[in-house]
């Protein structure tokens, strides 16, 4: 099977119905920066991931109130800055349940929620550049290579609730391999946000991609919403599997295969 | 019976603790007065996503307040409910005295550290005094303690005191399984520890071999 250098990834041939296309209009900003391939501005892809397009995204680095899409839309000190209002509407809602934020067990339950809060969507603080910049080295190597049952903790973006699930990433190396544990690390940079599953595993393929330029990249994420188990529709035991397969995973059936067969073993 | 002196010395506690002057003032469900609490919450949420950094005015965002506060209303709605309305008329005059158990029974709540979930299966068994309880009842006793911010020992003490006033039997014992978000997703982020609390009264405490006997049943 030959590679080529440039793989071109459209979606003429996917199956998969246009979803992203009417969000398109609402959200979608650069569409044309298209760094590696074309996506026709299907997907919502962080400008700063390519090394290329470091220097241009220093001078336009996004207040706290740009669009999601931006890499970076807090900081460290941007954090303890928020604190106190964060605390502060934690113990209006506290009040607003009925409960007593004086009593014992809740004191300081609005400092620890904020902090928590924090944590679960410390992505829009980091960068796949801090997290990839040496991981990526030269090997003669263009066999599949399968990381898999990532852990994945997300937020539903709909019910600030939390999404528990594994992913499971292939990718075929073009000459250039990636650092193993910076694919779990590219998978909590977009899983620690308000996410919507479809849109999370469409953002890591996208990454590696973007980081790599190889062959081509399958994602496959399987996971549980709590919005569906403990409020709702409760169902307990139902699950959540997207897939995102770019290049030669969405081409070649044989190579998608192989993929899917070696996840599930 | 007494059970041990741990019911009627934890009844006070609970009533102290879970219910403070902001409740005492509602006797009633208002409706504009939830409208008006919905509100507040909803707009502490959207607070909350600003300072998150989020840009609230995208379109998975737009209605995401309204909903977080629903869905925080759904989780704590125990507070509003209390075991007699549901226990009422499902009290029957059985001649049974050997062991019923309830086990399996999915349980989700809130830590109320974190705000964060914690889910497992509780395990519930009692020796009736004469008088059973219809099954389901066991479990909606178990869903008013849990839709609320919890502990999970508070939790097992509340649903065995329960059972407890209610039925007035030889014993009652419960075992909570569950495993807590707020150290999975956060803090120390151990995927596979989980955290078992039980509460033995009456025969389960006093008697090994009953205790053994629940234990081998429901585990």
């Amino acid at each position: 099977m030959e590679h080529s250098k440039q793989a071109q990834y459209t979606s003429s041939e996917h199956s998969k119905p246009a979803q992203y296309t009417s969000n398109d209009k609402t959200d979608s900003g650069d569409s044309s920066s298209v760094l590696n391939g074309h996506f026709d501005g299907m997907v919502k892809r962080p400008p700063a991931a390519s090394l290329t397009a470091a220097t241009e995204c220093g001078s336009d680095r996004a207040t706290v109130m740009e669009s999601w899409k931006e890499e970076r839309t807090r900081s460290v000190e941007d954090n303890e800055i928020s604190l106190p209002s964060l605390a502060a509407a934690y113990t209006t809602i506290l009040r607003g349940l009925g409960e007593d934020p004086q009593r014992q067990g809740l004191v300081k339950t609005p400092w620890r929620a904020a902090t928590a809060m924090q944590f679960f969507t410390k992505g829009y603080q980091e960068t796949i550049i801090d997290v990839l910049n040496d991981a990526i080295f030269d090997e003669d190597h263009d066999e599949m290579v399968i990381v898999k049952d990532i852990d994945v903790f997300s937020m539903c973006e709909h019910h600030l609730v939390p999404i528990i699930g594994r992913v499971h990433i292939g990718y075929l190396p073009n000459k250039r391999v990636l650092g193993l544990s910076k694919l779990a690390r590219i998978v909590e940079i977009y899983s620690r946000r308000l996410q919507v599953q479809e849109r999370l595993t469409k953002q890591i393929a996208v990454a590696i991609t973007e980081a790599l330029q190889p062959t081509g990249v399958g994602v496959v994420m399987e996971a549980t919403h709590m919005c569906m188990v403990m409020r709702g529709v409760q169902k307990m035991n139902s699950k959540t599997i997207t897939s995102t397969m770019l290049g030669v995973f969405r081409e070649d059936p044989k190579t998608r295969d192989e993929f899917l067969t070696l996840i599930r073993s | 019976m007494e059970m041990n002196g741990v019911v009627s010395e934890y009844r006070k506690k609970c009533v102290e603790s879970k219910h403070n002057s902001l409740c005492k003032e509602e006797t009633e469900p208002n409706e504009t007065v939830d409208e008006t609490k919905v509100s507040h919450i909803e707009k502490a949420y959207s607070t909350i996503l600003a300072e998150l950094g989020e840009d609230i005015n995208r379109e998975g965002l737009l209605r995401t307040p309204l909903r977080a506060a629903k869905a925080m209303q759904f989780f704590t709605k125990g507070y509003k409910e209390t075991p007699q309305d549901i226990l009422n008329d499902a009290i029957f005059d059985e001649n049974h005295e050997e062991m019923v158990i309830v086990k399996d029974i999915d349980l989700f709540s809130l830590c109320e550290h974190h705000l964060v979930p914690f889910f497992g299966k509780a395990h519930i068994a009692y020796l009736p005094n004469k008088k059973v309880v219809g099954l389901s009842k066991i479990a909606r006793i178990v869903e008013i303690y849990s839709r609320r911010l919890q502990v999970q020992e508070r939790l097992t003490k509340q649903i065995a005191s329960a059972i407890v006033e209610a039925l007035d039997p030889t014993g009652v014992a419960v075992v909570i399984k569950a495993v807590h978000m707020c150290m999975v997703m956060r803090g120390v982020q151990k995927n596979n520890a989980s955290t078992v609390t039980s509460v033995m009264l009456g025969a389960f405490n006093d008697d090994p071999i009953t205790r053994k006997e629940f234990l081998n049943l429901a585990l």
